[in-house]
């Protein structure tokens, strides 16, 4: 994080997002807004007093998930890359009722600035890596049997990282939500939402039989006398060391059952899991304190209408599309525009890494050339035919079509008149071939697939 | 522009091959209007392949070929380069796709044949239609857009600013890191996330 912040080559951006890209491989202009932040960065030293001093104090802090409390005014967790804080204006009394202003009053660089709006900045860019990363399953509206969401003690994967970390809201000691007890024992149900058609999703998310041995690893080491139950459909280790890790779990005592959970019911303080271990081939139930899904991961929020603001695809579970899986796995069908992480589809961290790095070569290769060759097969016009209707320019989905104003030798004697004709730039065009069936005075030919070209083709194959 | 037109039918080893019958196509080919030359080869694509193409250009004086094989998306550059390569223009060339949309999709092998046949003859009539096309070039931005600022975007802006470029990081949140600045420890290192 540190060595992206300081690299000089790096221009970071943060609390910010793209809200427009135009242009084309090699030239592209993309419009950036920069939230408003009420903190003026130049000036703030990320002494920290403002947070410290802020008056709202008790607002769910949503990176510890809803976990612990944080101010107003706050750093997204205390080792933020920048090092500095931001107000989110709905939890902030001065911003939603005009009253207090107390880090204002006591900031020694006077950097809080409440009249600070979102601002809009436009660069200029040759090449796009899409890394927007992934959300988790929202299990709490799918899965009735594990409870909707009403027992505390049913928490995501995340939700243990975040009671397992050393920065989180418990300081590293595992402690259950309900009454902050530690939890002697601890079921981890795998696949929830992940490889189920009917509640979740059909693809397998791939991280989640190393994290969930993680976590029972975790319980194992970290709490005396503690119980880790697995309830698992398959335990999947293809990756360098992951089978020997998953075995280190083994070793430490996790159990690892075989079967889909029911149903998970409270009795008393604790939860009862009921399940099939079909190994066994019977039924099993088993009584614990705090049990931990491994949620499916999906698309972050928004990556959909970035895709569509950029103008590439999306798989049928929202993913970025790549251009090919095996030979161009972090292209896109948008030229200039790459892919990296689990924007792609769910991935780990070393397959993400080199992911982005694979992704970073096909922009490094692009940004060393001086030039780029183009497509040919473009759209032309023909502007003796061409009426000026103007059916085309919205057609096109690059924008590359616009009417200019041409002048015209008048007929028997009359004056030269200006009309306007279409007009094709070709370094927009992807030679899609869209704008062909819309013009009525077939003034429009895609090269390569001219009209010609085709009726010799369909009258080889019927006369 | 002469009409001589040189018509290559690949095998994909057994891949198109085993439902289409190449040399029955290929000798349909050698019989249309302008086609001077038609043969198989095992696989098109390979170097013994594309000089298969290469040679009979110049030593048929080809000015259109006709390639029967993969999907363009597979080939298309790979063989409109060979084509270069022997002397005429690239898009004196035309693309059959014989696998995906033929030998991966049916069995009936005569039926596939004839298929075959007939999108050859289809490429053919409309290569004799082809005019030479010319490449054009556009300028760069030598700088670089990331879009999201978690593991995936930090590890590419590095690389790419490591490799000398300019590179614009953007980030929805306030902080880079992403969900692995909520991670505690990660596998199979236990190393911590931050």
């Amino acid at each position: 994080m540190v060595a992206a912040a300081q690299h000089p080559n790096i221009e970071l951006v943060t609390y910010a997002e793209v809200t427009a890209v135009n242009g084309y491989i090699g030239n592209f202009t993309v419009t950036i807004k920069k939230k408003a932040k009420y903190v003026d960065w130049d000036l703030c030293t990320g002494c920290g007093t403002c947070i410290d001093k802020c008056p709202s104090k008790k607002n769910k802090d949503e990176f510890d998930l809803g976990m612990g409390l944080r101010p107003a005014i706050h750093k997204l967790f205390p080792q933020a890359v920048p090092g500095k804080p931001y107000i989110d204006a709905a939890s902030c009394t001065k911003l939603t009722t005009g009253k207090c202003g107390v880090c204002e009053k006591i900031c020694p660089t006077k950097a809080i600035k409440f009249d600070e709006q979102d601002e809009y900045v436009k660069a200029e860019v040759g090449a796009i890596v899409m890394a927007t990363g992934y959300d988790l399953f929202k299990w709490e509206d799918a899965y009735g049997e594990y409870g909707y969401g009403k027992y505390p003690d049913v928490i995501s994967g995340l939700e243990f990282e975040r009671l397992s970390s050393a920065g989180g809201p418990t300081g590293g000691q595992i402690k259950r939500p309900s009454d902050g007890k530690e939890p002697k024992s601890v079921a981890f149900i795998k696949c929830v939402g992940s490889r189920d058609d009917t509640k979740g999703k059909s693809y397998c998310s791939r991280a989640c039989c190393m994290y969930t041995a993680k976590h029972a690893y975790q319980v194992k080491t970290k709490i005396e006398d503690s119980e880790a139950y697995v309830f698992y459909m398959d335990v999947r280790t293809a990756g360098k060391n992951y089978e020997e890790f998953y075995q280190r779990a083994l070793n430490a005592g996790a159990t690892y059952i075989r079967g889909r959970v029911s149903k998970i019911y409270p009795n008393g303080d604790r939860l009862v899991l009921k399940s099939e271990d079909t190994l066994l081939g019977r039924p099993i139930e088993v009584e614990v304190d705090l049990v931990v899904l491994a949620t499916a991961m999906l698309p972050s929020a928004g990556s959909g209408e970035l895709a569509k603001i950029i103008g590439f695809s999306t798989d049928k579970d929202g993913f970025y599309q790549e251009a090919h899986p095996k030979l161009q796995p972090v292209e896109t069908f948008s030229a200039g525009v790459y892919l990296a992480g689990a924007c792609q589809g769910p991935k780990d961290i070393p397959d993400t890494v080199a992911q982005a790095s694979a992704a970073a070569v096909k922009v490094c290769g692009l940004l060393s050339k001086t030039e780029l060759a183009t497509e040919p097969m473009t759209s032309e016009v023909d502007s003796n035919k061409c009426s000026g209707c103007g059916f085309c320019v919205p057609i096109c989905p690059y924008g590359a079509i616009s009417l200019q104003e041409i002048q015209q030798r008048g007929n028997h004697g009359r004056p030269p008149f200006i009309r306007k004709v279409a007009e094709v730039n070709s370094s927009l065009c992807q030679g899609c071939g869209a704008c062909v069936p819309a013009c009525r005075t077939a003034a429009l030919n895609l090269k390569g697939f001219s009209d010609d070209q085709l009726a010799a083709e369909v009258d080889a194959l019927c006369l | 522009m002469k009409k001589r037109v040189g018509v290559f039918v690949c095998d994909c080893g057994t891949n198109i091959a085993s439902v289409v019958d190449t040399e029955k196509v290929a000798a349909a080919a050698g019989k249309l209007p302008g086609v001077v030359f038609a043969t198989t080869y095992k696989y098109m694509c390979s170097d013994p392949g594309q000089e298969l193409v290469r040679n009979a250009i110049q030593e048929q004086k080809l000015e259109q070929v006709v390639i029967a094989s993969c999907s363009p998306r597979m080939h298309e550059n790979t063989f409109r380069k060979a084509v270069t390569a022997g002397g005429i223009n690239g898009y004196m060339f035309e693309m059959v796709n014989i696998r995906e949309q033929d030998s991966w999709v049916h069995h009936d092998r005569e039926q596939a044949t004839k298929k075959a046949a007939d999108l050859v003859r289809m490429a053919v009539n409309k290569v004799l239609h082809n005019k030479p096309l010319q490449i054009t070039t556009i300028p760069i931005t030598k700088k670089a857009l990331v879009i999201g600022g978690g593991i995936a975007g930090m590890q590419a802006a590095l690389d790419i600013a490591e490799a000398g470029h300019q590179v614009i990081l953007v980030e929805r949140e306030a902080s880079i890191g992403g969900k692995m600045t909520q991670l505690d420890k990660t596998f199979p290192t236990m190393d911590c996330a931050a």
